[in-house]
């Protein structure tokens, strides 16, 4: 769930229209029009990516007069599909995917089973990547790779791809490394065990 | 019982409010005394800064060290880029760093005669934080305007690996050859378990998100770092790579410069230090039975520092962060990641941030980075209004106003934190070199504790940190003197 109560302004006077606000907008609100950026007003969720890179300093964040939230609900799917996807990805519905935001992984999947085939759409309508920018692109692609989606690129640099997880390293590797604190196995075991952990909350009744 | 210790002044800083907001520090309260850290632990190694000539001592200890070093490989055409991060300029002011790179620039240009040397200095969360420094220290000037602040959102490259394809940032690699600018700190202990801790930037601060990404949701917590290693020992890095140089780090300050053609070589010496300096320190916190915490440094809420560590260690601090036996410390992105939406965490054997914690006081600390789980565990008293509004217009903070509760000054926090918690125990996050700020019922108490900590340290803890790392510190011993 995220709260959008900024809105990224742009200085016409001082925007060079180098775009590079346009290839860094995690959901896509930033086009270079004749030269000139131009804010997307539904799909601005304030990340403050564009005002923090602009070489010129010519945008800034500003209040929006109505704030609003975007968020999908979990229940709107089956749940059943959710956990299944979530399993595929080796992630438990309910951990988080963004620690900004505060979203976790089954509002996502839920995102993706309502139509969401990129990153860019997931954020649109979840509001991840719309905090630091930085951290939760993994979860994305791979959910996205769970529910057998191939993500079409953007034209800028918002991603590049699905990058390796900890099942991907070789027994040729953690026999090299596990000498020097790589605690490759353990940690598969505790993230499997995560991930198999169902919704619980009654005491001892955790896995 | 000792004075105070000056704190870190604040630094004006987007990230931060401004310095003119931030009324009184919490040194300030004649309840507070500052215990020196060579009271607690004789045996930490003498410092070169702060001190007399500090600056001129890091430079000279740069010239010295990198007299060693081979730099045969850069031509007097070569392009040379060096490769900073951050965290540096959070260092004991910032200044020692700075002069570091500066140092680094002047041998190099002696070394090999090539004037095109370039810095690019990595970030973390705050994008424009390394363009501040570089302002600040005169940087800009001093790499005749070939200075740049580079961001893990700015256009990368595919760097292929061992494990597979990583990418890091266009403008890290951008020159004929890569000098890696680092310190020892230990800093993230929670995220690298000083596990590799000379390799990280290669994972982060010189990382595209994809690969950041990676570390902290791919890798697990202990092999988190492997990131590092694998983007480093590839094929593209090491055809560029020259060497590194780093300011050596111990809780009183900076006590050298280390460089090395060969970064695990290097990496194996800070990790020994690493354990042993630090360590003790961060036991000794572990032993800290109830407390009220004071936030009063330019820096993020995990990031602030007291006696050479932060924030974030402190709140791991109930659980040994540097024994690789325990899965998941109470705080890292990992932890914050397994815990349910009805805040119980899905991992049962979570441990919960240390106990000993009662109240925050929030009195100058930064934005510009997911903090909301530390006020949604532990109380927390945010001072002043503007310092409120930062955070609640923060992207990375949605949450940590709806957690916190809010005082107009700082008086009243204290107040209200020492009614409030019932305790007199108060430990500072201020900055302050050499020592620690803290309440007198608290300088007792780490009086009382420091001798057996320092005896578990050395005769227990340490040998078993060190073997979990596969490090024989004899071996590496003889293979020091070797290269001497």
């Amino acid at each position: 769930m995220r709260l959008v109560k900024m809105i990224a302004q742009v200085d016409m006077d001082g925007c060079i229209g180098c775009k590079i606000c346009e290839r860094i907008c995690p959901t896509l609100a930033m086009e270079v029009v004749e030269g000139k950026a131009k804010v997307n007003f539904e799909l601005c969720l304030s990340c403050g990516n564009c005002q923090q890179r602009c070489p010129e300093e010519a945008i800034k964040m500003v209040k929006r007069e109505k704030p609003f939230t975007v968020f999908v609900d979990p229940e709107q799917v089956d749940k059943k599909e959710i956990e299944r996807i979530c399993a595929r990805a080796k992630m438990n519905p309910e951990q988080l995917a963004c620690y900004c935001t505060e979203t976790r992984v089954k509002e996502v999947v839920a995102a993706i089973l309502l139509g969401a085939d990129t990153p860019e759409k997931i954020s649109q309508k979840t509001g991840i990547r719309t905090g630091c920018k930085v951290e939760c692109i993994q979860p994305a692609l791979r959910l996205l790779e769970a529910a057998d989606i191939k993500p079409e690129r953007p034209e800028g640099y918002q991603w590049y791809g699905r990058t390796p997880t900890i099942w991907d390293i070789t027994d040729e590797i953690k026999e090299l490394y596990s000498g020097r604190g790589f605690y490759f196995d353990a940690d598969i075991e505790l993230l499997e065990k995560i991930a198999r952990q169902k919704e619980n909350h009654e005491e001892g009744k955790n896995e | 019982m000792n004075k105070v210790l000056n704190p870190i002044p604040p630094r004006r800083s987007q990230y931060g409010v401004d310095p003119g907001f931030v009324k009184k520090r919490m040194a300030e309260y004649p309840e507070m005394k500052a215990i020196y850290l060579r009271e607690l632990f004789p045996e930490l190694p003498q410092v070169i800064f702060p001190g007399e000539n500090g600056l001129d001592k890091v430079r000279q200890a740069v010239h010295k060290e990198l007299e060693k070093v081979d730099m045969s490989m850069i031509g007097p055409e070569d392009s040379v880029n060096i490769c900073a991060s951050h965290h540096g300029f959070t260092l004991v002011g910032g200044e020692p760093y700075a002069e570091l790179l500066k140092a680094i620039k002047d041998v190099i240009e002696e070394k090999t005669g090539t004037k095109n040397i370039r810095l690019r200095a990595g970030v973390g969360l705050r994008f424009r934080e390394t363009e501040e420094y570089i302002k600040s220290f005169g940087l800009d000037e001093y790499f005749a305007g070939k200075a740049k602040g580079v961001a893990p959102v700015d256009e990368g490259i595919p760097i292929e690996t061992e494990i597979g394809t990583l990418y890091g940032l266009k403008s890290i690699y951008d020159a004929d050859w890569i000098v890696h600018a680092h310190n020892s700190d230990v800093r993230e202990v929670h995220f690298h378990r000083q596990v590799d801790r000379a390799v990280k930037p290669f994972a982060m601060s010189y990382a595209r998100i994809d690969t950041r990404s990676t570390y902290h949701h791919n890798l697990g917590p202990r092999g988190a770092n492997f990131t590092a290693r694998a983007i480093f020992s590839s094929d593209f890095v090491q055809s560029k790579f020259a060497f590194t140089a780093i300011l050596e780090m111990s809780p009183l300050g900076i006590i050298g410069v280390d460089a090395d053609n060969d970064l695990y070589s290097l990496n194996d010496r800070i990790t020994v230090s690493g354990c042993q300096n630090y360590g003790k320190v961060m036991t000794l916190l572990g032993e800290i039975d109830e407390c009220i915490v004071g936030l009063d440094f330019p820096c993020p809420v995990p990031y602030v520092f007291a006696g050479g560590v932060i924030y974030a260690n402190f709140v791991g601090a109930n659980v040994d962060l540097f024994d690789l036996d325990n899965p998941l410390p109470p705080y890292t992105w990992y932890t914050e990641a397994f815990y349910d939406s009805k805040g119980k965490p899905l991992f049962k054997e979570t441990p919960p941030p240390n106990p000993a914690i009662k109240m925050v006081v929030h009195n100058y600390a930064w934005a510009g980075y997911p903090s909301a789980f530390f006020s949604e565990h532990i109380p927390t008293i945010v001072v002043g209004e503007k310092q409120a509004n930062l955070f609640r217009e923060d992207p990375q903070n949605l949450s940590y106003m709806k957690h916190s509760v809010f005082a107009e000054s700082l008086d009243a926090a204290m107040a209200f934190a020492y009614r409030g918690t019932g305790t007199d125990k108060v430990i500072v996050f201020d900055g302050a070199a050499g020592g620690i700020n803290v309440s007198k019922s608290l300088y007792e108490l780490l009086k009382v504790k420091a001798p057996e900590v320092k005896t578990r340290v050395d005769e227990k803890l340490f040998s078993k940190w060190l073997k979990q790392r596969g490090i024989n510190p004899e071996e590496l011993n003889k293979k020091n003197e070797k290269c001497r």
